[in-house]
């Protein structure tokens, strides 16, 4: 199974990848969020998959899932979702100022 | 002691929260925000000192030990870039308030200041490489919100390629540490060394360290991968530039230092050729920009890359001195980097424009501003007897005593180059005939001069008094060929 | 001797004080005494049992950078040349540069110069001599630049820079090279090690290095272009700089460290060759020329061209007349400049077609030009230096037979052919420098002003520099054994001492005397019929096109280049930077075998789960084609609730709720922010783009995946996460491990993860007040 999660994690990277090289913002947006998920995939499954139970301790239980990974996704997805507003909203403000969406129209004038 | 190691990052981190609190009185935020600057440094500069006298200091956070909880480490190399970085912030700190707009003070621009220092001393100061990643966020969130602060047309359109770029180069590192984690178990730096050091020459292993590599060598502004560099950074005021010219760029050289001096130490035939190779492409490719454009701001935002390759080019080729040269290259680019940034801006801001072409004869009205220009530049090309020139030997030196000539002979041309590319600015715009001003023309840069004067000062002491910080930049990197010191002070083991 | 480095530097910075009294006293008679004292302090050392002398001063002891100053028979030479002509420079710039110029910067670059002049000469350490050298270029820059309104001035000052900086920091390769195989910093230590250097396979790099400074310094071919145009600075800064001392710094340079290699023959070809190749080439382009100190910056060319060929000979006597010329060079090319900046001075042009028929107006200039002139042209007249040395020379060239090379023996034959050649040009340009100006008819009305004599004290200096001319002249023995001898003696230490006689019989070179002085004439006399030459010749393929051409591209090609790829497109950027990280990756992992695979450890694979994922990777797909904004905002929410649902059957109940909320509010910010933007549109992408991005998205996620099974599949170490399990419940005091790690263990995450957070509020609350705020302006 971690292989196949694996392989959707890539995937999910490809796809977002694939998102942010398109014009459009909110395409490309659409990709960062897909491409923190890929992320939080691949760290979730380096700490191994379905070995115990969840973290929270009892008494009748010996054997526990890898916690540090779920700790460290857990402050990734609170700063992605910090970096993902901020990112609507510059986005919003982007497309309302330059009067487009289009990154192509976003190029600005070659050094200047 | 030990306590001592965390307050670079909390103090700043306090002073952002209060001086967010002041927003509505300007005044006030100015006199705290120098104020505190100046406690920051007098309390970093202390460290420093203890740290050089008695060694590392390690900080285990909660009490929490070694491996387990999140360590703060202050050894040489950090408290060095950490007081670096408050000598720089300080004098940001004095040349804001005369470079900066009311409306831009007034929405947090002196909060989002001590937010990016403490952000920048953390990722320094971390021992923890998932918590390098957290203080990357914290710098990289502070730099988003200064660079669109204003919400200029021009500022919107450049910042957003600067968030996406490096919103995905985040999520690459931080799937790098996972990996990392997955192949050694740990995410603390000294641990993670000791286990590497302990299963060495594993591919899987030289992946992930290249993986992360060319994460830090994209906040690094490495070729070729610098390209959301030299627009982005012109875009907001001059005192943001400078900061983040001087710091965000130079975290991702520390992190490559530190990664690579700490954690994979082997396989260096590969790697650091690799390196090399990327070095000498920066510097040319770095240089060829700051000489392609008309924009004076433009010119100094490109000149960061090649002292990005300077500084590579020493941890490529690994000995001592060459070390030591990209660590006094660091220091040096630092303050330089920031005094031009923070001059420049004076020079648009009297000129009126940023455009050379648009510009002659300043030094007629300007001398000052001229002469301290005409000495950045030499500084900034490592003339003798600067600052520049010292890592510049020490760098040559390293390079040839392991005959990499092909980097040197790239090296000298490009520190050619680089004086010509600020030279420029003098010849064509201070250089020329006197022209008269209209009297709504006359700008006066007092208030600028100050900050730039101490920065350059500084430059020029750093290379005359040479002798008095040389044994101590010399000592950092024998630590640096040493990692088990790292990882003992850490481990205690 | 620190003092006399020191000096000038201190003085200088009292310079601008003194020059608010300029209307007063000029400033430059405070200046005069500086070279002044420095010069007697150092005349007491000429002597017979002169011995070297060495003074060290810590600088930085830990990189072995001392200011180790060492004054041998070499150092004295220059030392004095410096302080003697600088006096005399200075005594005349008094009356040249009027008290409404800016002499408080003339005197300040001056003194600067000075100084580091100083330093070249005196330093035996080679970073401190690379630190001075450095610093002449930057004075020279400056004084060139002096009338910096003028253009010509502004390109003449860069040119001189970027050609010595250029040689600079070349110089500073070969020094360093040097330091890295001899272990040592100091001159002196590394002759005496000449046998590690000649021996190192570094040897050639070195010299080229090295030569490469000299060359561009003392204005080589070809790098010789920038001194013509370094003229536009004021002729006491041409005959200082330009002539007697900074462009003979490259020929100090060279004689320092002929000890090293002149038992390597290239040494002996690069440096003859070039010199000799320079001596012709520049006395043959200054017939050409029409200003006067145009001609006299090509004939210092040739000069040094002439004096670099001996020092490259490396012969006894080839070194003896290389010294000897250096001091006699000084002295009449100084008074000539002196002359020419007296002529532009009191008849307002340097333009010798203007000129002609001044003998009457000024006499005494015109005598001193007659002495510098017949002197220089090397005419044999018992009272004249110039015509010893010259005969030395051509002595010299006629001694070379210790070449091995067939190239070297070519070479030692054509030479003495060459160096008549060469002298021949410059017999001719000399006549046409004297009788161009004071002979010929007169033409005042093409003149600004009316000439006149010019005043006594502007006589003062030139005056001086020709009765040097006439004393060694009468007699060239008075300076040989107690002085030019030790100079002689510091580049080849097999020498001992040289007799100068005037007449040793009608020997060959005073036959190539004749030879040159006949031809010379008739080159002179015929000049206008064969100047079409020139045309051919070097006609457009001068090098000086191939400067400009080449600052020219330093401004288009950059351009040109960097638009190429700094388009200012996001896409064009990801791509890059994506393609450099994969490739880069991929390549290590190959090379290094990165990639294993082990299903040995794997969990097993549930219907459930597997629908969970193909929902995930079919919403994930369709974000790609949808064209609709509320549907690709809901498909994306569908994407999130899919993998927390994930969460939950991996066993991560506070991830899954965490991710839950933060989906909701993400799909309702989305929406919030969106719902006013165009709509999706289709995308109009070309097939190649398309394609070429369908490659970049894989093969970054193949990369991702294949480092995540590698690194999955490795199993050296247990997890520290058993500590984690252990420890939360007893020391940390709860129960759910992953919210223990969260506020205690990593504590300090959490807590800067809020301030991301709290950072990005400030912010958005800054971007959108901001706007309002202007908005209501």
């Amino acid at each position: 199974m971690e292989i196949i999660i694996l392989i959707l994690s890539g995937a999910l990277i490809s796809i977002a990848v694939y998102n942010l090289l398109q014009k459009q913002l909110l395409r490309i947006i659409i990709g960062t969020v897909l491409i923190s998920h890929g992320a939080h995939l691949f760290i979730l499954t380096m700490g191994k998959l379905k070995r115990g139970q969840p973290p929270v301790l009892k008494e009748t239980v010996t054997s526990y899932t890898d916690p540090l990974p779920q700790a460290l996704i857990l402050t990734s997805i609170v700063i992605s979702f910090g970096i993902t507003s901020l990112l609507l909203v510059l986005s919003y403000r982007t497309a309302n100022e330059n009067k487009t969406d289009n990154m192509d129209q976003l190029r600005g004038k070659s050094n200047e | 002691m030990s306590n001592l190691a965390i307050l670079p990052i909390i103090l700043p981190l306090f002073a952002a929260i209060i001086v967010a609190f002041t927003n509505k009185k300007v005044p006030v935020s100015r006199t705290l925000t120098k104020s505190l600057s100046i406690v920051n440094l007098g309390v970093t500069a202390f460290i420093c000192w203890y740290v050089f006298a008695n060694g590392t200091i390690v900080l285990e956070t909660g009490s929490w030990k070694a491996p387990y909880g999140i360590t703060i480490v202050a050894d040489s190399l950090s408290i060095v870039l950490v007081l670096t970085t408050n000598i720089l912030a300080t004098a940001c700190a004095f040349y804001a308030p005369h470079s900066l707009p009311l409306s831009k003070e007034k929405h947090y621009f002196y909060a989002f200041f001590f937010f990016l220092i403490a952000g920048v001393s953390g990722a320094f100061l971390t021992g923890d490489l998932f918590n390098l990643f957290v203080f990357y966020e914290v710098l990289l969130m502070a730099s988003y919100a200064l660079i669109v602060l204003g919400g200029e047309r021009i500022q919107l359109r450049e910042s957003i390629k600067y968030v996406l770029i490096n919103l995905f180069s985040s999520i690459l590192f931080v799937t790098a540490v996972a990996f990392l984690y997955g192949a050694v178990g740990t995410v603390n730096m000294a641990q993670i060394a000791e286990r590497v050091h302990g299963v060495e020459q594993q591919g899987i292993l030289t992946t992930i360290a290249i993986l992360l590599f060319f994460v830090f060598a994209t906040k690094a502004a490495l070729f070729p991968l610098y390209y959301w560099l030299p627009k982005s950074y012109i875009v907001p005021n001059p005192v943001i530039s400078a900061l983040f010219g001087a710091l965000l760029t130079k975290v991702g050289v520390y992190s490559i230092i530190r990664v690579f001096t700490l954690i994979f130490t082997y396989n260096t035939d590969i790697t650091h050729q690799l390196f090399i190779w990327m070095a000498g492409l920066t510097m040319i490719f770095g240089i060829l920009g700051a000489l392609s454009t008309n924009n004076i701001k433009l010119i100094i935002a490109y000149n960061i890359i090649p002292a990005i390759g300077f500084i590579m080019m020493g941890i490529g080729v690994f000995n001592e001195d060459a070390l030591s040269g990209s660590i006094y290259y660091l220091v040096h680019d630092m303050i330089i980097k920031t005094a031009l940034f923070l001059l420049v801006g004076a020079i648009a801001y009297v000129a009126g424009t940023s455009d050379l072409r648009k510009m002659n004869g300043l030094i007629n009205h300007y001398p000052l501003l001229g002469w301290l220009l005409f000495l950045a530049a030499f500084v900034l090309a490592g003339i003798p007897p600067f600052s520049g020139f010292i890592g510049k030997v020490l760098l040559l030196k390293g390079a040839l005593a392991e005959g990499e000539i092909g980097i040197v002979i790239i090296g000298l041309l490009t520190s050619l180059l680089i004086l010509y590319s600020v030279l420029k600015i003098f010849i064509r715009g201070f250089w020329g005939e006197k022209q008269e001003l209209k009297p709504t023309e006359k700008r006066s840069p007092k208030g600028f001069i100050g900050p730039v004067a101490f920065l350059l000062t500084l430059s020029v002491l750093l290379g005359l008094g040479a002798e008095f910080i040389y044994p101590s930049i010399d000592s950092i990197a024998t630590y640096l060929l040493n990692p088990e010191n790292y990882i003992h002070s850490v481990l205690k083991e | 001797m620190i003092f006399a480095v020191l000096l000038p530097l201190l003085f200088a910075c009292f310079i601008p004080f003194l020059s608010r009294f300029k209307d007063k006293v000029h400033t430059g008679i405070f200046t005069f005494f500086i070279p002044f004292i420095i010069f007697i302090y150092f005349i007491r050392f000429i002597g017979n049992s002169f011995e070297p002398i060495r003074h060290t001063y810590r600088w930085i002891p830990s990189l072995n950078i001392n200011f180790d100053f060492y004054l041998d028979g070499l150092s004295l030479l220059f030392v004095l040349l410096i302080s003697g002509i600088g006096a005399l420079v200075v005594l005349y710039s008094i009356y040249y540069l009027s008290k409404s110029e800016r002499l408080g910067h003339f005197y300040v670059f001056l003194l600067m110069f000075m100084a580091a002049m100083l330093g070249v000469v005196l330093s035996d350490n080679v970073f401190v001599l690379y630190t001075f050298w450095e610093l002449t270029s930057i004075s020279s820059f400056l004084l060139i630049g002096y009338w910096h309104f003028k253009e010509r001035s502004r390109y003449g000052a860069q040119k001189s820079l970027l050609l010595t900086v250029f040689g600079g920091l070349s110089m500073f390769g070969g020094l360093t090279l040097l330091t890295v195989i001899t272990g040592t910093t100091s001159i002196q230590a590394m002759i005496s090690q000449s046998d590690v250097i000649l021996q190192s396979n570094y040897l050639p790099l070195i010299l080229i290095f090295i030569l490469l400074g000299a060359f561009t310094k003392s204005a080589q071919f070809p790098f010789h272009i920038w001194l013509p145009d370094a003229m536009e600075a004021p002729t006491p800064v041409s005959a200082y700089l330009h002539s007697a001392t900074m462009v003979k710094a490259g020929l100090f340079l060279v004689a320092r460290f002929s000890p090293i290699f002149s038992s390597y023959e290239w040494f002996f070809i690069i440096v003859s060759l070039v010199g000799i190749v320079t001596l012709c080439w520049g006395s043959y382009m200054a017939v050409r020329q029409t200003d006067l100190k145009a001609i006299l910056a090509f004939s210092t060319i040739s000069q040094l061209g002439m004096i670099m060929a001996m020092l490259g000979f490396g012969t006894k006597i080839a070194v003896f007349a290389a010294v000897f010329h250096i001091l006699n060079h000084a002295t009449f090319k100084g008074s000539l400049f002196m002359v020419a900046g007296i002529v532009d001075h009191e008849t307002g042009t340097r333009d010798i077609r203007k000129l002609g028929g001044l003998l009457t107006f000024m006499p005494m200039t015109a005598t001193l030009a007659l002495f510098g002139t017949f002197s220089m042209a090397g005419i044999p007249l018992p009272f004249l230096n110039g015509f010893y040395s010259k005969e030395l020379f051509f002595e010299s060239t006629l001694n070379l037979s210790n070449a091995t090379s067939t190239f070297a023996n070519g070479l030692v034959t054509i030479i003495p052919y060459l160096a008549v050649f060469g002298s021949i040009f410059t017999f001719a340009y000399s006549m046409y420098f004297l009788f161009g100006v004071f002979a010929g008819p007169k033409q005042l009305d093409q003149l600004p002003k009316k000439p006149h004599e010019a005043p006594l004290g502007m006589l003062i200096s030139p005056i001086v520099l020709v009765l040097g001319v006439i004393l060694i002249g009468i007699m060239p023995n008075s300076v040989n054994g107690s002085f030019l001898a030790h100079a002689a003696h510091s580049i080849n230490s097999q020498f001992q001492s040289q007799s100068v006689a005037f007449w040793h019989g009608l020997s060959t070179p005073f036959i190539m005397s004749l030879i040159v002085i006949g031809v010379g004439t008739l080159i002179y006399v015929t000049r206008d019929k064969w100047a079409n030459i020139y045309q051919l010749i070097p006609g457009t393929r001068s090098v000086n096109n191939i400067y400009n051409k080449g600052v020219s591209g330093m401004d288009t090609f950059p351009h040109k280049l960097t638009n190429t790829y700094m388009s200012g497109s996001l896409k064009h950027y990801m791509t890059y930077i994506i393609l450099a990280i994969v490739i880069g990756t991929s390549t290590i992992m190959f090379l290094t075998n990165g990639f294993s695979i082990n299903f040995s450890d794997l969990a097993d694979i549930t219907i459930i789960e597997m629908v969970v994922v193909l929902v995930i990777l079919i919403g994930a797909v369709a974000t790609i084609f949808a064209n609709n904004n509320l549907a690709i905002i809901l498909i994306t929410g569908i994407v999130g609730y899919g993998v927390s649902i994930l969460f939950v059957i991996y066993r991560a109940p506070d991830l899954a709720l965490t991710q839950l909320v933060i989906e909701t509010v993400s799909v309702a910010l989305f929406l919030l922010c969106f719902y006013h933007l165009p709509q999706l549109r289709k995308r109009d992408e070309k097939l190649g783009s398309k394609t070429l991005n369908v490659i970049i998205a894989i093969s970054i996620g193949s990369l991702m995946t294949l480092i995540g099974i590698s690194a999955h599949s490795t199993n050296w170490y247990e997890s520290i996460s058993e500590y984690f399990i252990e420890k939360s419940l007893p020391v940390g005091g709860g129960k759910n491990i992953v919210n223990v790690i969260l506020v205690d263990m990593r504590g300090l995450d959490t807590l800067f993860e809020i301030t991301v957070l709290g950072i990005a509020g400030l912010a958005i609350f800054s971007l959108i007040k901001l706007r309002k705020n202007k908005e209501a302006e």
